[in-house]
């Protein structure tokens, strides 16, 4: 009971709180995106088709070093809401995962899924983003959440190199170290994005990167 | 009585004349403008402002698009005779995930 008490106040607060995990995880109609990240805690990667720029789906891969279990399956994406205005723009996320998960050494493969929220902010010089993800892997359940802060050193024209310096914090519980700091630059290019980062608690380096066809 | 037609036609007449030259000129913009300029809220990504390229130039009156990230402008050349709506140039900008603020038309 407290388990799913735990779980249920996850979604509430995921709900209601709101937050970005993959960068822009919907495309415009008939995109597809390939996107990959790595930090010490997992490697994943996620390739998605959006029928319109509301809606992504796909599959989605995560082999979570720091809880010692891998999750396979499709995942869907949709921009529940989304703030314009003349010089900033707002999302609001809700994805969702549906597969199987296996915990490392044990051969044994059981049902699982995620459910996660997610909110950027961002203008042409600030960005804000916030992600939390609730899994239930069968065997076990699983939560993280971080949230980002960045700011753009230059202000790019269209077809420039960006670049923005932001710090990541995490927060994962199951986590040798719960609660990181992760500095990292952040470079897109045309339809490429590649951010660098090192987390100087657990001494591991991140690597993320988006390409959308 | 056929006094009473005639006066009845010509009415008619006068009453559509307006109507048919109004829409007449806006066509004849429509076919003059070259360069269409959009103004849209919420376009300050250069990564995310790519949709814009990708469903605009789908478009077959469409020659080049060029997005103008400082102004808050999709700047969409058309090609020769081609013609777009200013309804249709809003269905685009919602696709691409925008809000259209306005529609400009440039025929130099």
């Amino acid at each position: 009971m407290s388990r799913f008490c735990h779980f249920l106040c996850v979604v509430l607060l995921t709900v209601f709180v709101g937050q970005s995990a993959d960068a822009r995880p919907v495309s415009y109609p008939d995109g597809w995106t390939i996107m990959q990240q790595n930090n010490g805690d997992f490697s994943s990667a996620h390739v998605h088709y959006s029928p319109t720029f509301q809606d992504s789906f796909g599959i989605y891969s995560e082999r979570n070093w720091s809880s010692d279990w891998q999750f396979t399956g499709v995942q869907y994406n949709r921009l529940v809401k989304r703030w314009n205005t003349s010089d900033s723009q707002a999302n609001l996320y809700f994805k969702l995962g549906a597969g199987q998960a296996d915990a490392f050494g044990d051969g044994e493969e059981s049902l699982a899924g995620f459910v996660d929220m997610s909110a950027d902010w961002e203008t042409r010089r600030w960005f804000l983003a916030y992600d939390a993800r609730a899994y239930d892997l069968g065997f076990d359940q699983d939560f993280r959440q971080f949230a980002r802060v960045g700011v753009a050193p230059y202000i790019g024209d269209y077809g420039d190199l960006h670049t923005w310096l932001m710090v990541q914090v995490d927060h994962d519980p199951e986590s040798d170290t719960p609660v990181t700091a992760t500095p990292l630059i952040r470079f897109f290019y045309d339809v490429q994005l590649l951010e660098i980062g090192y987390t100087p608690e657990t001494d591991r380096f991140m690597l993320n990167w988006i390409i959308r066809l | 009585m056929t006094v009473f037609k005639s006066a009845f036609i010509a009415t008619a007449l006068m009453m559509a004349a307006p109507v048919g030259l109004a829409e007449s000129a806006e066509t004849e913009q429509a076919s003059n403008a070259t360069q269409i300029i959009a103004k849209v809220n919420g376009m300050v990504c250069d990564f995310c402002a790519r949709a814009v390229t990708k469903v605009f130039g789908k478009e077959d009156a469409v020659e080049s698009v060029d997005v103008d990230l400082d102004a808050g402008e999709i700047r969409v050349a058309l090609k020769s005779g081609a013609t777009i709506s200013d309804e249709r140039v809003g269905e685009l900008v919602k696709k691409s995930g925008y809000d259209l603020v306005s529609v400009l038309r440039d025929t130099a």
